[in-house]
């Protein structure tokens, strides 16, 4: 009777309470970091003796913050923009196709994503020195694209490989092009998975650290990258207060992510 | 004579492979920007280990000669060992629980793993950072209860790299586990009730045997993820646990040696992918995409 929630018996309170406890300790840290952005206290002493906004309005106050923020959100627009657009384009192919290798295919197009990322950042800033890429917007978006992608492709995929083709073949005998159809039946229906193919390459992006901590210069660097200087120096709470709009926008992902799904389900 | 053998061969394709020849061509793109930022500079960085500074296998022989550079790779296996055995430990419960308690309560659970996964690494890494310290709430609470009188040191140890990887771990053995979990025919737990199997026998020689794929196929992930792990237990870690990823960026970022980081990098490459062949030759191909 494991399986059965009403017959565990005593079992079921061990269970609720290490469930409950687990789900404490992931949401916790982050409640607490929320907190202390507002604790006066510049040891991060918890219960903060007083409140303040001063962390909020250091961290709004310093232009390498805000230039930061701003970096990494254009490094990640364009990201999410090619990723997705290479992406779709990518599993057209992989999902129609019928050619040889196709399997191996798809695995190399998945591989950036398993493989351990401090290798592909060592690798890319090697290389970039080289060519001169190091540094640059371009090279930013290079090496997050590479990450990006497989994420794109997989959920793109997926949500093609759902997607009944006799309907586009349909289109296509009605009078359509091969492409209007694809663009004009084909993409409406597999919406969905453009959606998440862009929200995984725009938190890729905007969340990724150790590629851009290789690929950042005094003059360019995102908004990760200062918080990881930043915390190699001190635990200053002004860290708590990015954490914290960080966290807030990670929430408002969230939300956007349920409201359009729940959308798209009716 | 040639001729011939061009139109049998094409004969003999033609109604295997109904290829449209734009299909391939599709993928193009994207191959071409793997190809050149991705294969060719972890092809590049794999060839200096062994022509940096002299041509040989010198790089190598120091890499594994060394007990410096043994003890991080010791070091990296232990961690990451660690810290899926206790991701394994907390999240098979959980995954259990999630998988047959009501509803609504799971998607509130749902929620909280969602949330602590998409919250930015570093702000993760930094609460941690800030409540294992010295004078941080976990101490004062130890403290308080009486459990220890002097703060423990919580953090740049073995103790805060395996709290903080657990922390950030633990949803990618729970979401895979639960999908098998919640595959499993409750009714062979019902038989097993019914065959005279009592709580612990059921647990033991039924459940825990069927939800062994998940649980491998979860760890032997959680392993290779944290086998790689860069800003985590550089944060959290001491120096003397340094782990194989820092090591890497140490040689190339402190020391400016390029052979000994390709070599390194090699190292952590052969072993990722040897166990990524494990997983792929015993638990099928469909754990590699994740969730």
């Amino acid at each position: 009777m494991l399986l059965n929630f009403d017959r565990l018996g005593w079992w079921k309170l061990v269970l609720i309470g290490i469930t409950l406890a687990t789900t404490a300790f992931l949401l916790l840290p982050i409640l607490f970091i929320a907190a202390l952005s507002f604790g006066s206290s510049q040891w991060l002493i918890f219960p903060p003796p007083g409140w303040t906004l001063k962390w909020y309005q250091e961290l709004l106050a310093d232009p390498r913050w805000l230039q930061s923020a701003w970096t990494s959100f254009r490094i990640a627009i364009i990201v999410t923009v090619l990723s997705v657009l290479l992406g779709l384009v990518t599993s057209f192919g992989l999902t129609r196709g019928r050619f040889p290798f196709r399997e191996a295919l798809k695995a190399l197009f998945l591989t950036p994503m398993i493989l351990p990322v401090v290798v592909l950042a060592v690798a890319l800033y090697a290389f970039f020195l080289q060519i001169g890429l190091n540094g640059t917007l371009t090279g930013f978006v290079l090496s997050h694209l590479v990450l990006a992608l497989p994420f794109s492709i997989l959920s793109i995929s997926s949500a093609l490989e759902g997607f009944d083709k006799s309907i586009e073949d349909a289109a296509v005998l009605c009078g359509a092009s091969p492409l209007e159809a694809r663009i004009r039946v084909t993409l409406p229906a597999i919406s969905h998975g453009i959606f998440s193919a862009a929200i995984f390459s725009f938190l890729t992006s905007w969340d990724e650290v150790v590629v851009a901590i290789f690929m950042s210069s005094p003059t360019l660097q995102t908004l990760p990258v200062k918080i990881w200087a930043t915390l190699r120096q001190d635990l200053t709470p002004v860290v708590a207060a990015a954490s914290t709009l960080l966290i807030l926008l990670t929430v408002l992902l969230m939300l956007i992510v349920a409201v359009i799904r729940k959308g798209l389900k009716s | 004579m040639v001729a011939q053998t061009e139109t049998e061969s094409a004969k003999h394709y033609a109604p295997v492979r109904a290829r449209r020849p734009t299909d391939f061509d599709l993928t193009l793109p994207a191959l071409g920007l793997l190809a050149l930022f991705f294969v060719l500079p972890v092809a590049m960085l794999l060839t200096r280990s062994v022509t940096e500074p002299v041509p040989g296998l010198g790089n190598y022989a120091e890499l594994m000669g060394s007990s410096t550079y043994l003890r991080v790779f010791a070091n990296t296996f232990m961690v990451s060992g660690l810290v899926t055995f206790v991701s394994l430990l907390i999240g098979f419960p959980v995954a259990w629980a999630l998988a047959i308690m009501p509803s609504r309560l799971a998607s509130v659970v749902f929620a909280i793993l969602l949330l602590s996964m998409w919250t930015n690494l570093l702000a993760r890494t930094y609460a941690w950072m800030v409540l294992l310290q010295r004078t941080g709430v976990i101490n004062k609470m130890l403290i308080g209860v009486g459990l220890v009188d002097k703060p423990l040191p919580l953090v740049n140890n073995l103790t805060g790299v395996t709290i903080g990887m657990t922390y950030i771990m633990l949803p990618f053995i729970i979401l895979p586990l639960y999908g098998v979990i919640r595959k499993i025919d409750p009714a062979i737990l019902q038989a097993a009730a019914l065959c005279g199997a009592n709580r612990w026998q059921s647990l033991v020689l039924v459940l825990l045997p069927l939800a062994m794929p998940g649980m491998a196929a979860g760890a032997l992930m959680v392993f290779v993820m944290s086998l790689g792990y860069f800003v985590t237990p550089a944060l959290l870690g001491g120096t003397a646990n340094m782990m194989l990823a820092e090591l890497i960026a140490q040689f190339v970022q402190s020391l400016v040696n390029w052979g000994m980081g390709g070599a390194a990098a090699l190292v952590l490459l052969v072993v990722t992918l040897a166990l990524y062949a494990v997983q792929l030759r015993f638990f099928g191909t469909d754990r590699l995409g994740g969730s």
